[in-house]
């Protein structure tokens, strides 16, 4: 019956809006919570994802690409995809190349698959919010 | 941009690292400003903390 009373006042579950909401959050970081009026979170989370994969592209850190055989590439490239725009846009800012050969380009590479991963979280976050979940 | 950062230093890469983790997920996990402010306290600390009490336990191994 507890649980009865929680679910009635929890707000009604949108799949649709969850599913919008996440697709742009993964697109743009922080773009699904700017859609859901969250304005602090949409900030902080664009400016906190796209500074960690800025900052790794400019330390000349690698990005994976799709189709390896390789099992670790193709995590770090479903890590490095969870930035979404960024991803695509990585050539552009990143136009002296990758160097891991170097302590700071490897540093650069694992910056931009954590920026990679805590999107995918912030996306979940937005989804949840965007079905009625959560607040 | 590309030479300023590609001169960070070990230490500036954790720094960097640490605050824009700790900030993330101080929004993913706690409401309110004083909350999320104490979270990204605490968790940019315990970032540092570990990262330099690791490698002084790796020390002994890097020579």
């Amino acid at each position: 019956m507890a649980d009865e009373s929680i679910h009635k006042d929890a707000p009604a579950g949108n799949v649709a809006l969850g599913a919008v909401v996440a697709l742009a959050g993964w697109a743009v970081p922080g773009l699904g919570h700017l859609i859901l009026r969250k304005w602090s979170k949409a900030a902080f989370y664009f400016l906190c994802v796209g500074g960690l994969a800025c900052v790794g592209l400019l330390m000349r850190g690698g990005v994976f690409a799709p189709g390896s055989e390789d099992l670790f590439d193709r995590l770090g490239f479903f890590a490095d995809i969870g930035t979404g725009a960024f991803y695509f846009l990585a050539r552009m800012i990143q136009t002296a190349g990758p160097d891991v050969a170097h302590a700071t380009g490897d540093y650069g590479t694992r910056m931009f698959a954590a920026a990679g991963m805590i999107n995918l979280l912030t996306v979940l976050e937005a989804y949840e919010i965007g079905r009625g979940r959560r607040t | 941009m590309s030479s300023l950062f590609g001169n960070f230093t070990h230490f500036d890469a954790l720094v960097f690292f640490a605050i824009t983790v700790s900030v993330t997920f101080a929004f993913l996990s706690k409401r309110g400003a004083l909350e999320r402010l104490k979270y990204v306290a605490w968790a940019f600390l315990a970032f540092l903390l570990v990262a330099v009490g690791i490698g002084w336990l790796m020390l002994p191994f890097s020579r």
